[in-house]
């Protein structure tokens, strides 16, 4: 199920909210474990049983971290167990059709592709447990004894199926005491109506441009201003998608009472690639920084190991995404700038007005979305090459494109910024009373419009 | 935020959640939507087998997309908010002024090859004459009215591929491009208008040295001044006027048959229930069939003419039979004998292939004039 679903708004999560504030506080977290694990199976019936393996494996190895805590060696022999399995189970279900794809070029190597559908949220899921018997090892959180508490943390379906990545550590703390409080509540539905909009309202609608503009450079039309009309598309529509989605995550973690950190942080008002990556998909970076990069010794050892822990870093962050040579490419693609950021062009930022050092920064990261939205890196290729100079600068559907789209860009660029947040803050807090619930509705009306329209079908005679 | 205000805001978000579920579940089901014109989906039968291969959870979405309450209302504020926002197409359909164009989509080029090759066939399997007519349709047409640069497939680089194939066409694209300022389509519907059939009809009886029929000897009867067509389904776009509806030929003295269930029944040339429907075009001659056949004592010449058609001939036929004692309706979506074998056994010396252009170049039942 997703959160965009007329089901989970109008069905699945009307009731689960009933059912959790109906039970007394200590049942809740089996009340929100069997909701969780309702939500999983609805998309995903067999692999369930994942879920269940992964919960049992993850909560012993917490245990055996604890029990083993001065017995360091030991300790670390099963953090490596949870660690290995977790990237196994990824491994297994994420990337063994790529490996056995690549594998089977070598000479002497057949590899059986197996087509397994890939379990929603896996991704998410096996970083979180990972850091879980990490964090318990490092002593920022104590191993979690209730096997049901530890359950719901793992299938805490609000950031279940696509982040954020939220770390044990920053929920332990609610797990086991937490309030729920009307104010909570109040905050989390406001959020998740803002979550809602951007997903349903901005990602969908920039996004059919995106698709149109793929399907002409597929028919060799596409010009280098559409061209880059797509790709102003597709980073627009990632960015609201999966703020988006972080967003409803958020208010519905604040609904139940859990406070999940913030995920994106106005990314597109970066003046640096460096600056992109920390205010991009927070959780993941973070995470990667955290259990990767600086266990592998970050940048203390010299100019060598740091480039060296970068590039693993980067291989990691853009594999992770996908199983698919693109965006590993992508990955290695902001390794490139950022290392070139770091060593070479650090001086010449500094100089540039900050106009230019915006400029590049949209330019190098939107580039870099082009690479991340085409699996075929021939059709990645073409397009790329449309985009510099390898097709007609303009023609007449473009201008039509512009016309259909430009208030929606217009739209997208200001909910980028601050600015929306900065008006809002500046209002006097009476107009914001009233405004608040007024755009609340606006936001689940609309949006609902838009998903009903979408499962809106004419059966036309039409072709008759 | 104060309690009493949290609360206010909690409430607000659960009762539109929640009243929505209810209203959702107290609803009775409906079987199906006159606007979409197709039934809908209803509530699914449980069964372990269907969980575990994901089709029943599947099944469970879309009976509540289907029977979700104020289905059509949501289509309409959804337009009205692409409209706010300057969109001129709402889902493939183009509003120009008041008018809803369908887009038309580039075809498939091999299935367009196959298509005419048919014709080409029919041609070589029959002896009667076998004219083809490609009607373009409003995008062609009314190309003027598009929004500037606004997308829409070249329906002449059909009429120039049809025209390499040897056989008598009817220039149906003349007919309508000279009569561009009237209102030969309909604003919120695919089809031609009344109007729009009847310069057809004489593009047609042109084709085949025909007397051509003259407007003065027809009084037009409005059928119905509230006619929403198929583009007011498609698109959303509920706000506009809707469309009056014309007969133009009397029904007296002809006799219509239709073969609906595979044996003749009688029928009409226009089917009145349907006026008072959503699906108000299917008035002429009640709608899809496989086979209609409409005589006219008056025309004593004995002359025949099979139209192998889409529904645009619907409205056209009753104009045909002021010029033939005999018109017969195909439609190769039910018919599946041979074409050239029925109009041997009709003894009907002219066969027109009469199609429009978005029908003809996606349609994949032509393969069946070859037989």
């Amino acid at each position: 199920m997703v959160f965009s679903s007329l089901t989970f708004l109008f069905a699945y999560l009307p009731i689960t909210l009933l059912l959790y504030f109906l039970v007394p506080l200590k049942w809740r977290n089996l009340v929100l474990l069997v909701e969780s694990l309702f939500f999983y199976g609805w998309g995903e019936p067999v692999y369930i049983t994942i879920m269940f393996v992964s919960i049992l494996i993850d909560y012993t190895h917490g245990l055996l971290v604890e029990k083993y805590r001065y017995n360091d060696k030991k300790a670390r022999w099963f953090v490596g167990q949870s660690v290995v399995f977790n990237l196994l189970l990824l491994g297994f279900f994420k990337y063994w059709d790529f490996l056995a794809a690549n594998l089977s070029l070598l000479p002497g190597v057949n590899l059986p592709q197996l087509n397994i559908p890939l379990p929603i949220g896996i991704s998410f899921f096996t970083f979180q447990t990972m850091s879980y018997t990490i964090d318990v090892y490092h002593r920022d959180a104590p191993a979690q004894r209730s096997i049901i508490r530890f359950g719901a943390f793992v299938t805490m379906f609000p950031q279940l199926i696509a982040g954020p990545i939220v770390k044990y550590k920053t929920v332990a703390e609610a797990l086991d005491h937490r309030v729920n409080t009307a104010e909570d509540f109040a905050l989390g539905a406001r959020r998740f109506c803002v979550g809602l909009a951007k997903k349903v309202l901005l990602a969908n609608a920039i996004g059919a441009l995106w698709d149109a503009q793929l399907a002409s450079a597929e028919a060799g039309t596409l010009t280098a201003a559409g061209g880059w009309l797509g790709l102003a598309a597709f980073g627009f529509q990632i960015y609201f998608d999966f703020s988006g989605y972080s967003d409803m995550a958020i208010g519905l973690g604040r609904i139940f009472g859990f406070r999940f950190l913030e995920n994106f942080d106005y990314p597109y008002l970066s003046v640096s690639v460096t600056e992109f990556w920390r205010r991009w998909h927070m959780s993941l970076t973070s995470w990667f920084r955290e259990y990767l990069y600086i266990p592998l010794g970050g940048n203390r050892g010299g100019t060598a190991k740091t480039l060296r822990n970068i590039l693993i870093v980067w291989f990691c962050t853009g594999f992770w995404h996908g199983a698919s040579w693109n965006f590993i490419l992508w990955g290695l693609y902001f390794a490139a700038w950022l290392i070139l950021e770091k060593y070479v062009l650090k001086g010449v930022l500094t100089k540039s007005p900050g106009w230019i050092k915006h400029l590049y920064t949209l330019l190098v990261v939107f580039v870099g979305w082009g690479i991340f939205a085409m699996e075929d890196l021939g059709v990645c290729g073409g397009y790329l090459a449309a985009c510099f100079g390898g097709a007609p600068v303009w023609s007449a559907a473009d201008g039509y494109t512009l016309k259909s789209y430009a208030a929606t860009f217009l739209i997208l660029a200001v909910a980028s910024t601050t600015l929306g947040r900065r008006c809002w803050q500046w209002l006097p807090d009476k107009v914001k009373k009233v405004l608040t619930p007024v755009f609340m509705l606006l936001a689940l009306a609309l949006s609902t419009a838009y998903l009903v329209d979408g499962s809106y079908n004419p059966f036309l005679y039409f072709r008759f | 935020m104060t309690n009493a205000y949290s609360r206010f805001l909690s409430a607000l978000f659960c009762l539109f959640l929640g009243g929505l579920l209810v209203w959702h579940v107290l609803l009775p089901d409906r079987v199906r939507s006159d606007v979409e014109n197709r039934t809908l989906a209803q509530r699914p039968e449980f069964s372990w087998s269907a969980l575990a291969d994901g089709s029943y959870t599947e099944a469970v979405e879309e009976y509540f997309a289907d029977q979700f309450p104020l289905r059509d209302q949501w289509t309409g504020l959804k337009a009205r908010a692409e409209q706010a926002i300057g969109k001129t197409e709402f889902n493939g359909v183009y509003l120009c002024e008041g008018t809803l164009i369908s887009k038309v989509e580039a075809p498939d080029e091999a299935l367009v090859e196959k298509n005419l090759s048919y014709v080409r066939r029919l041609l070589e399997k029959t002896d009667a004459n076998v004219y083809l007519g490609l009607i373009p349709s409003a995008a062609e047409i009314w190309q003027e009215a598009l929004p500037a640069g606004a997308p829409s497939w070249d329906q002449t680089e059909l009429l120039a591929a049809a025209a390499e194939l040897g056989l008598p066409q009817v220039n149906l694209e003349g007919a309508l491009a000279a009569h561009a300022g009237e209102p030969i389509f309909y604003r919120t519907d695919h089809h031609w208008t009344t109007l729009g059939a009847f310069y057809g009809a004489n593009a047609l009886l042109e084709a085949m040295g025909k007397e051509p029929l003259s407007r003065e000897d027809f009084t037009p009867e409005i059928a119905s001044e509230n006619f929403n067509g198929t583009l007011y389904s498609q698109s959303g776009v509920h706000w506009l006027t809707p469309d009056t509806m014309e007969f133009w030929v009397e029904d007296t003295g002809l006799s219509v048959t239709s073969w609906r269930t595979g044996s003749p029944e009688p029928g009409s040339l226009y089917e009145r229930s349907y006026l008072e429907q959503k699906d108000k075009y299917s008035a002429f001659l009640g709608g899809n069939q496989p086979l209609c056949v409409i005589k006219n004592e008056a025309v004593t010449d004995g002359s025949k003419i099979l139209l192998v058609r889409d529904s645009y001939s619907d409205s056209l036929a009753p104009f045909l039979s002021q010029r033939f004692s005999e018109v017969h309706l195909l439609d190769l979506r039910y018919y599946r004998l041979p074409v050239a074998q029925y109009a041997t056994e009709n003894g009907i010396a002219d066969i027109v292939v009469l199609y429009s252009i978005p029908n003809f170049i996606t349609d994949k039942n032509l393969v069946f004039l070859a037989q």
